[in-house]
C-alpha cells in the first residue's frame, strides 16, 4: 500500500484550497467514528424493572446459552433488548412485548409459585418452546422472511428471538468469539475450505 | 472580451463534475466547482468505515421513524444505512414531487463528492450496437457520435481510475484497459462451467469495476472489507474524493465550494453566452454570483435539469439550451429488478476468505447480431450475480432454542445465487422532469417534479429477466430456483430504482430535437457543455457512470480547444 502518497493527497484535498473552502460542516456527532465509538450497547438506561431485567436475561439466556463460546448474557444482549425497547421499538411492539412479560409472569406465579429466570432451566425451555408453538402462524416464520423489516404485531415470543438472535450475533462477543471477524482481510480468496465446525464470518456487508 | 472570475465554473462535484473538474484544470484553466452538498474530507469524513455492527445504533437495525420522517427516499437504497447516512440527502429538507401511483425513486448524495462516493462502481463500455440502437430500430433520435468516437476516451479514463476485469474479446461488450481481474468464488466457477455445457449463449465473466487489484496512481489495492460505499479511506475505490478532485487541486488551479446551491445560470443575449452563475450558501442564505468563460453542468441528469429549466430568460423563456423543448424529457433509467434467485448445495465445503466487492456480469444475449429473434421487445438486459451464503441474519425466523439452536445459526448454511437484471430502456417523450413553480423549495427554487412511466417494451423485458434467470438457475445446477414470473411486472420495477436516471437534455445532431451536439456542447449556447448522465441519447443496458466520466473527459477536451481557438 502506497500509504505516503495516499497522506500526501489527503493533505492535499484538506488544506490546499482551504481559502475557499467553508470549514467542518459535519455535526460533531456525524464526525465522531463509529469505529472508534463506544459499544451500542454501553449507554444509560432504565425501562425494565429489576425483575424485569432478571427475566428478560434469563429467556435470553435460554435462548442461546454459554456453552464454551459465550452466551446471551455475556454478550450484553438483555441490554440490547432493554435499548430496543426503550429506543427503538413503537407502541403496538411495546404493548405487546409488557403483555408477553406480564402473561409469562402470571403464568409461571400461577403454575409454579415463582417468576421465569426462578425456573430450573428445563421448565424454562419447555415454556418458550410452548410459547413458540402457540406463535407457528405468525408470519414472522415464513420461509423467506429474510432480510425484512421488523414485523410489528409478532408475537412477543418471536419478538426475543429476533431481538435475542440479532442482539447476540451483531454484538463483541458474537461477532468475535462466536462468529469469525476480520475487518481488514486484505486480499479475496473465493475458494478456502470450509471445515465442518467452522463458522460464518460476522461481517455484514452493508 | 470581458474579464472573468474564473475560466471554468463547474457545477457539481460528483462523478463528472470531479472529471471536469481535472481536466479543465490540469489543462491550465482557473476552475470553480460549485457543490451543493456539505464539505466532506477525504478519508477523515469516513465515519463509518470499518465499523463492526456492535458500534452502531441498534447494532444495525434500521432507525425506522427517522427513515420514514427524514430518509423516506434514500433509505431505499441498498447503500444506505447508519454508517453513511450522512452522505445522503435528507428528503424532507430537499423535496420533489412525483406520482405516488408511479413514483420515481431519486437517490441524491449530499456531499462533496456526489454519488461518485455511493456507486456501484461497475464499469462497462457501451458497444457498437449501443451507440447504433436508435438509429437501427428507430426509437429515440440517432446518437451524433459512435463507438469509435469514444474508445479513446474510455482508455483514458480507464487508465486514471483503474478498472480490474477481464479482457474476453466479446463485441457485445468491449474490453477495457484492465487492471487484473477478482477472482471467483467456487459455486461460481461451477456455475460458470455448466453454463458453458448447458446454455452456452449465457456468458459468465468477472465484473469489471473501478476498484483497484493492485496499487495504482497513488492508490491503494482493495483491502476486501466489504462496503465501499461507506467511503474508502485508502482511496481503493474511484470517488471524486480519492482520485479526481485531488488531482484537480493539485494544480493549484481548482476552487472548490461546498453548500453552493445552484440558483440559475445567467444569459446575456448580447454576447449570446451565459456569463455567470447564481448560487445560494446552504447554510447562511447569502447569495452570490460567479462568471466565467465556460461552463459545465454535472449537476447529475435531474439536478442540471433543474437548473436549465430554472435559468430562464427573455431568449430562453423555457429554459436555458431549451429551445428544443427536450430539457427535462426523455427521462431514462434502467429497469431493474431481481432476475433469478437459486438454491444450490454445490462446494458446500468451500467457503471464501475477503469481501469481494464485485459480482461476476453477464453480458447482453438477447437481440444480439445474428441470433434467431424469439423476442417480444427490442434492446436487451444483463444480469449481475452474486452468491451468498446463508448465515444467521437469513435464518433467525427458524423454531429451536438452546445449544443446538446457538450452533446451527452460528454455521453457514446453504449457498444461494441471485441475478440482478438491468434492461435498456427507451427514451419516450413523456417520461420528464419538470419543475413546478407553485412548489418552492426551502431556497426559493421550484422543485423538480417527475413523471416516469415504464413502456411495454420494458415491462415485456422485465418478463423476459425471470424466464431466462429460470433457464440460468436450471443450466447452473440450482437445487431450487424461485419463480419469479409475475403478472404485474410494472409494480415490481420502480423508476430511479437502478439510480441510473439519464437522458434529460440528450445529444443530437438536429437541434430542434436534442439540446447538445456530438461534443455535449449546447445547440444554443455555445459556452455551455452538459455532460453528465442528462446527455444520453439512448440508454444501453450497461451501467452508465464509465461512459458519462469518457463523454466528460472528451467535452473537456473539445471546450478547452474551442477556447484556444477563440470559438467560444
Amino acid at each position: 500500500m502506497n500509504r505516503r502518497h495516499f497522506l500526501e493527497c489527503a493533505a492535499l484535498l484538506i488544506g490546499g484550497v482551504s481559502a475557499s473552502r467553508m470549514g467542518w460542516t459535519l455535526t460533531e456527532e456525524q464526525r465522531v467514528h463509529l469505529a472508534n465509538a463506544p459499544d451500542y450497547i454501553d449507554q444509560a438506561l432504565d425501562y425494565f424493572t429489576p425483575e424485569q431485567r432478571s427475566v428478560v436475561a434469563a429467556i435470553a439466556e435460554t435462548i442461546i446459552p454459554r456453552t464454551d463460546t459465550p452466551g446471551a448474557i455475556d454478550a450484553g444482549v438483555p441490554r440490547f433488548i432493554e435499548l430496543m425497547l426503550a429506543d427503538w421499538c413503537n407502541d403496538q411492539e411495546r404493548d405487546i412485548f409488557e403483555q408477553g412479560l406480564l402473561q409469562l409472569d402470571q403464568h409461571t406465579g400461577a403454575e409454579y409459585g415463582k417468576r421465569f429466570d426462578e425456573l430450573d432451566q428445563q421448565t424454562q425451555l419447555e415454556i418458550l418452546e410452548s410459547l413458540e408453538e402457540e406463535a407457528s402462524n405468525s408470519a414472522w416464520y415464513q420461509t423467506g422472511n429474510i432480510r425484512r423489516d421488523f414485523i410489528s404485531d409478532a408475537p412477543f415470543i418471536c419478538q426475543l428471538k429476533e431481538f435475542t438472535v440479532w442482539g447476540f450475533f451483531t454484538s463483541e462477543e458474537g461477532g468475535t468469539q462466536v462468529l469469525r471477524y476480520d475487518p481488514r482481510p486484505m486480499y479475496f480468496d473465493g475458494d478456502i475450505p470450509l471445515k465442518p465446525d467452522d463458522s460464518s464470518w460476522s461481517f455484514r456487508a452493508i | 472580451m470581458q474579464t472573468t472570475q474564473f475560466d471554468a465554473i463547474v457545477i457539481g462535484s460528483g462523478i463528472t463534475g470531479g472529471w471536469a473538474a481535472k481536466e479543465l484544470t490540469e489543462k491550465g484553466l482557473k476552475v470553480l466547482v460549485l457543490e451543493r452538498g456539505k464539505e466532506l474530507h477525504h478519508g477523515i469524513d469516513y465515519t463509518g468505515e470499518h465499523a463492526p455492527d456492535w458500534k452502531l445504533p441498534y447494532q444495525g437495525k434500521r432507525p425506522r421513524d427517522l427513515y420514514e420522517k427524514d430518509y423516506f427516499v434514500q433509505s431505499k437504497s441498498y447503500a444506505f444505512s447508519e454508517a453513511n447516512r450522512h452522505m445522503f440527502n435528507n428528503d424532507r429538507e430537499n423535496p420533489y414531487i412525483s406520482n405516488p401511483d408511479k413514483p420515481f425513486r431519486w437517490v441524491r448524495a449530499d456531499v462533496v463528492g456526489g454519488r461518485s462516493l455511493l456507486w456501484g462502481r461497475q464499469s462497462y463500455r457501451w458497444s457498437e450496437q449501443d451507440f447504433e440502437a436508435n438509429r437501427v430500430d428507430g426509437h429515440g433520435i440517432p446518437w451524433p457520435i459512435g463507438y469509435k468516437d469514444v474508445a479513446p476516451w474510455y482508455s483514458y479514463v480507464e487508465k486514471f481510475i483503474g478498472v480490474s476485469g477481464q479482457a474476453e474479446g466479446w463485441p457485445e461488450l468491449p474490453d477495457s484497459e484492465f487492471l487484473p481481474p477478482m477472482g471467483y468464488h467456487a459455486l461460481e466457477k461451477t456455475i460458470k462451467e455448466r453454463l458453458a455445457k448447458k446454455a452456452p449463449d449465457i456468458k459468465m465473466t468477472m465484473g469489471r469495476t473501478a476498484v483497484l487489484t493492485q496499487d495504482h496512481n497513488g492508490r491503494a489495492a482493495c483491502h476486501y472489507c466489504g462496503p465501499c460505499h461507506r467511503g474508502c479511506s485508502t482511496g481503493s475505490y474511484f470517488s471524486s474524493q480519492s482520485s479526481t478532485l485531488p488531482a484537480a487541486t493539485a494544480t493549484g488551479n481548482l476552487t472548490l465550494k461546498a453548500n453552493a446551491v445552484v440558483d440559475k445560470l445567467v444569459y446575456d443575449p448580447d454576447l449570446k453566452r451565459v456569463v455567470s452563475v447564481e448560487v445560494i450558501d446552504s447554510q447562511t442564505r447569502e447569495r452570490s454570483s460567479y462568471s466565467a468563460r465556460i461552463f459545465f453542468v454535472c449537476a447529475s441528469t435531474l439536478g442540471s435539469s433543474q437548473v436549465l429549466l430554472n435559468s430562464t430568460s427573455a431568449s430562453f423563456p423555457n429554459g436555458l439550451a431549451n429551445s428544443s423543448g427536450a430539457v427535462g424529457r426523455y427521462l431514462m433509467d434502467h429497469v431493474s429488478t431481481i432476475g433469478g434467485l437459486g438454491i444450490f448445495l454445490d462446494n458446500m465445503d468451500s467457503y471464501y476468505h475477503g469481501n469481494r466487492p464485485n459480482n461476476i456480469y453477464i453480458p447482453r444475449f438477447r437481440n444480439l447480431p445474428g441470433q434467431e429473434d424469439d423476442t417480444d421487445f427490442v434492446r436487451g438486459y444483463g444480469y449481475q450475480g452474486v452468491p451468498i451464503r446463508a448465515d444467521w441474519s437469513m435464518n433467525l425466523n427458524s423454531k429451536g432454542f438452546g445449544a443446538d439452536y446457538k450452533n446451527t445459526m452460528r454455521k453457514p448454511g446453504y449457498w444461494m445465487f441471485a441475478l440482478a437484471a438491468f434492461g435498456e430502456c427507451l427514451p419516450q417523450k413523456s417520461n420528464r422532469a419538470f419543475l413546478d413553480r407553485n412548489k418552492l423549495d426551502r431556497f426559493g427554487i421550484p422543485q423538480v417534479s417527475i413523471e416516469f412511466e415504464w413502456s411495454d417494451n420494458e415491462l415485456a423485458i422485465v418478463r423476459d429477466f425471470s424466464k431466462q434467470g429460470d433457464r440460468f438457475m436450471k443450466a447452473a445446477g440450482a437445487v431450487y430456483s424461485l419463480d419469479l414470473a409475475s403478472d404485474d411486472p410494472e409494480a415490481e420495477v420502480i423508476g430511479g430504482g437502478a439510480v441510473h436516471e439519464m437522458g434529460t437534455a440528450r445529444m443530437g445532431d438536429d437541434p430542434t430535437q436534442s439540446v447538445l451536439n456530438a461534443h455535449n456542447q449546447a445547440h444554443d449556447v455555445p459556452n455551455l457543455f452538459v455532460s453528465d448522465g442528462s446527455c444520453m441519447t439512448s440508454s444501453s443496458c450497461v451501467n452508465p457512470s464509465l461512459t458519462y466520466m469518457a463523454l466528460t473527459a472528451r467535452a473537456c477536451d473539445y471546450a478547452v480547444n474551442q477556447l484556444a481557438a477563440g470559438q467560444i
